[in-house]
């Protein structure tokens, strides 16, 4: 771990902070408080689960390491991916259990609670939502995962030169993410020498595909891109190949959970991720999904990296204030961030950006044999 | 040929919604009784399917399963949610309001037990063959519309010839005359809650096969249940069955005319257009009081 | 603690607002409407313009919201002039899918799904003021109102419609206005509860004004109780508040967390129900008079 070490400086801090010492052990016991803020129930909870998980193993990690003076807990708010439960959790997190890392993902709900934890300058991270307007929101959002525009960049050229698709058909809900994903397609296919040969926008809470479909297949794409979320784009893809379309599926890092590596009308689809190696010889990765293994019998997946991630980083942040001497609270943790900007983290270095957008490669993968396979 | 298409898509979507409708027009009619739970009794007879499927069970035992899954849920709604609460005042939105908390606690039990997130049975039925160029139908459509149309002939002939049948169009009609001839209305409530929800289970099953579950799908199709309840015309099962199959259809027609997006508002702005210029619904008595 | 406890009584003060104006068509009128969300997001998007594109005047935001879900209410009073009971009720579910739709869709005017960002705070004469005074001075003049209009002669020509309403008509009294206006009041009252949650919550999208709100509001109207003035105000502070109670339950698995207290949630209202199925301010001695 690169963590500074106790310099000349952090001696003299701690000789200032002598007088002040007995406040402080008073409060060792007292642990820090890293809020949660996800889906736990209603049609989107399989990927609060999964975000939860991530977040676990790396409190289980920051925790064996003794890397904080304080011990670090977890608590856990239901957003139901709704704005006003979301607005009640923040509130609960920042002024009940005195929060200052919160760890956020829904579009609707970054949006509700950036405003209040701007105001209470509290840290929050997304690693879930990728719709193009949850950069720059604050500067207290962070995002550690690479929003929508550049999953397109990536997939575009792969479907054309390495699957010669070139027409391509987008089903997609009407939201900033649909729409960010639209206008990508529009203007990177055609630098391609691709198409964007139909667009079909489908309610949000739509059960039956089948007469969507039925369209799509009248535009004779090569590959339909398919931009919901949740179990929705599970129905899509089960819709798609039910009714006839044979042609390759793609999306983007919302295809990496469990329902839909497991289903059969998936096997083939592509979409893009951020990089994850799990098997290469970075040590940090191939600890997390040794222990994430472990612990739920399965292997990791991006969502469990992005959220490890997250709470990692408040491991790193907060260690550097603690080191220097500070007091760990969203300022402090902001000025640690933008002052060292690379961090060691779950699929190799990650980079931050001043807004706190971090900035990672994209891989593209398959969906083969019930496994996710990187493929370019 | 998307004409046709489409056509054949709202026939299979119609045949669900037809069978949810007809269920929940029954218990309506001889009841009077609001039930949205009726969605849930869908949700839990899917996901019975999809155990027993997973558990290896033939077909046929899944399907009984989950008719008596849906039945007992039913029946125990009737029993322990919607009697105590008619007993002291029979507030039409109580019962709502009740029923709505179980359909909470019912689609969280089972995200807890049966995990979160979609699921489906996977089976060759719900693959289409293209029968025509560029038609593509499923064997599955053909199993769904064969089904609603032996099940509803089935609940016709029930309820013209058996005594507890007619018992139960007489409960529709007259509760009060009925309980002056010494006949049972609470056995016959029970009666209705076992058959109204019995007939979810087809719905739900060929729901597994083709669309898929998730905790919250049970909700969309007690919308359109009401829906179609309405636009037959409350009382009538016939109407509600035409209705529930008559909204399937709008719903995917709709797709040749206006953008994907508004194929689900169809269905509510027909419901809408009912009400306010045929509030008596297709088959309904003239009864806007 | 404060900021938290500040924030609930803000939501419970706006969600006070719908549940008694809904309480008042629901009770007095007997008009079962589940379209109420779509005039409290009428109103919210309405205050948000108002905010974001002229001045953050809390008062203005409210009166535009009032002037707008009040004028539309005309869509929930034409059914309701037709139809009653149950047609109704599906009537105002149509009403409400319809109108779910075109929030998410009318882009330019409601954002989408997407939404409104960046609402201002509301400013009075250029001091930016917390929203829950004003929630409350609202709920305060929307009870007084009720209280006023449930014992005058609009009230009580409004029960004769709810009990009997051809016998009202024969007496001579214009239903169809009566109906008209009681429905325009509640509606504007939504609308008002709008604004303050757009201006509380800086930001909303459609997902708030959906179907399953209009339900809770019902909720809350009738688990509190019926045509009593203090009913609904009990229903909505309990039904925001037990949420709220519940996270605070310790011990339970951070990925169980929402799948419990949703079923404790579930469990409570059903339980309620059935054991106090006139609401908890309502009359339990009251026999079977309400359809």
């Amino acid at each position: 771990m690169p963590g500074p070490k106790i310099g000349r400086r952090g001696a003299l801090a701690a000789g200032l902070a002598l007088p002040f010492i007995r406040p402080a052990i008073a409060q060792t016991a007292e642990p820090y408080v890293m809020g949660s803020l996800f889906p736990m129930s209603g049609p989107s909870a399989e990927f609060g689960e999964a975000f939860t998980r991530g977040a676990q193993v790396a409190l289980q990690h920051i925790a064996a390491d003794n890397l904080l003076r304080r011990p670090v807990r977890l608590q856990s708010e239901d957003s139901q991916a709704l704005p006003q439960p979301s607005v009640v959790g923040m509130n609960k997190l920042i002024s009940v259990d005195r929060a200052h890392w919160v760890l956020v993902s829904w579009t609707a709900t970054s949006k509700a609670v950036a405003p209040i934890g701007d105001r209470a300058k509290t840290i929050m991270v997304n690693g879930g939502a990728v719709g193009p307007d949850l950069a720059g929101l604050s500067p207290y959002f962070w995002n550690v995962i690479a929003l929508a525009h550049l999953e397109v960049q990536v997939m575009v050229p792969f479907l054309v030169r390495q699957r010669n698709a070139r027409r391509v058909a987008l089903i997609y809900v009407d939201d900033p993410l649909g729409d960010g994903i639209l206008g990508q397609l529009r203007g990177t296919l055609p630098r391609h020498g691709g198409e964007l040969v139909g667009s079909f926008s489908v309610p949000r809470a739509a059960q039956q595909f089948g007469p969507v479909v039925a369209r799509v297949r009248q535009t004779r794409p090569d590959a339909v891109y398919v931009a919901s979320f949740g179990a929705q784009n599970a129905q899509i893809v089960k819709a798609l190949r039910d009714n006839g379309v044979t042609q390759t599926i793609c999306s983007y890092s919302a295809f990496g959970i469990d329902s839909l590596r497991t289903m059969p009308e998936a096997e083939g689809a592509l979409f893009t991720s951020q990089k994850l190696d799990l098997t290469g010889a970075h040590a940090l990765t191939s600890r997390f999904a040794t222990d994430f293994r472990a612990r739920f019998g399965q292997p990791p997946l991006v969502y469990h990296a992005n959220y490890y991630n997250a709470a990692y980083l408040f491991g790193l942040l907060a260690k550097q204030v603690e080191t220097a001497g500070g007091t760990v609270n969203g300022d402090s943790l902001r000025a640690a961030m933008l002052a060292t900007r690379k961090f060691d983290l779950v699929g190799g270095e990650g980079e931050f950006d001043e807004q706190g957008n971090m900035l990672t490669q994209m891989q593209v993968n398959e969906i083969r044999g019930q496994q996710f396979v990187a493929i370019g | 040929m998307l004409f046709l298409q489409l056509l054949l898509n709202g026939l299979q979507v119609g045949a669900i919604y037809a069978l949810t409708a007809a269920g929940f027009a029954l218990i309506f009619g001889a009841t009077k009784i609001f039930h949205v739970a009726h969605g849930t009794a869908f949700t839990i007879a899917g996901y019975v399917f999809l155990f027993a499927w997973r558990a290896g069970w033939p077909g046929w035992a899944g399907a009984a399963a989950a008719v008596l899954a849906a039945m007992a849920f039913g029946v125990a709604m009737e029993r322990y949610v919607y009697r105590p609460i008619q007993r002291h005042e029979g507030s039409f939105f109580t019962v709502f309001v009740a029923a709505f908390g179980v359909g909470i606690v019912v689609q969280n039990v089972i995200g807890m037990i049966a995990g979160r997130g979609f699921a489906t049975v996977d089976t060759p039925l719900s693959f289409s063959a293209e029968i025509l160029p560029d038609v593509f139908v499923a064997p599955m459509l053909w199993i769904s519309l064969a089904t609603a149309a032996v099940l509803f002939i089935a609940l016709t002939v029930f309820l013209t010839r058996h005594p507890a049948g007619v018992g139960l169009r007489a409960l529709s009609q007259n509760p009060d005359l009925v309980r002056t001839y010494g006949l049972s209305s609470n056995g016959l409530s029970v009666l209705a809650f076992a058959i109204g929800s019995a007939l979810a289970a087809p719905a739900a099953i060929v729901t597994v096969m083709t669309t898929g579950l998730n905790e919250a799908i049970g909700h969309q199709v007690m919308l359109i249940s009401i829906a179609a309840t309405i636009v037959g015309g409350i009382g009538s099962l016939r109407g509600a069955a035409l209705a529930g199959m008559m909204l399937g259809i709008a719903e995917s027609l709709a797709l040749q005319f206006v953008d994907t997006q508004w194929a689900e508002a169809v269905s509510f702005l027909v419901l809408f257009g009912f009400i306010i210029f045929r509030p008596s619904g297709i088959f309904g008595v003239v009864q806007t009081r | 603690m404060t900021a938290f406890l500040l924030n609930l009584a803000t939501l419970a003060a706006i969600s006070g607002i719908l549940a008694s104006t809904l309480n008042f068509i629901v009770g007095y009128a007997g008009i079962f409407s589940v379209a109420h969300a779509v005039f409290f997001g009428l109103g919210a998007y309405g205050g948000a313009q108002v905010a974001l594109l002229l001045v953050p005047d809390p008062f203005l935001a409210c009166f535009v919201a009032a002037l707008i879900a009040g004028g539309l209410s005309l869509c929930l009073a034409l059914p309701a002039l037709r139809v009653r009971g149950e047609y109704f009720v599906a009537a105002s579910l149509g009403l409400q899918m319809v109108a779910a739709t075109l929030f998410a869709e009318l882009k330019p005017l409601t954002g989408g799904i997407g939404g409104l960002v960046g609402i201002p705070r509301p400013e009075i004469f250029g001091t930016v003021v917390p929203v829950l005074p004003l929630a409350l001075a609202a709920l305060a003049l929307i009870l007084f109102l009720t209280a006023r209009l449930q014992r005058g002669a609009f009230g009580r020509t409004l029960q004769s419609i709810r009990d009997a309403d051809s016998a009202a008509e024969a007496l001579g009294k214009n239903v169809n206005a009566a109906k008209t206006l009681a429905v325009a009041f509640a509606c504007a009252g939504a609308g008002v509860a709008g604004a303050l949650y757009a201006l509380h919550l800086s930001f909303i999208n459609v997902e708030s004004f959906t179907l399953d709100q209009s339900i809770q509001i019902m909720a809350m109207v009738i688990i509190g109780g019926t045509g009593t003035l203090w009913g609904p105000l009990v229903g909505a502070i309990m039904l925001l508040s037990l949420p709220a109670v519940l996270s605070f339950i310790p011990f339970i698995p951070p990925t169980e967390v929402g799948a419990v207290q949703q079923i404790i949630y579930g469990l409570a209202m059903t339980l309620l129900m059935i054991f106090r199925p006139a609401g908890l301010v309502g009359d339990q001695t009251k026999g079977r008079s309400t359809s």
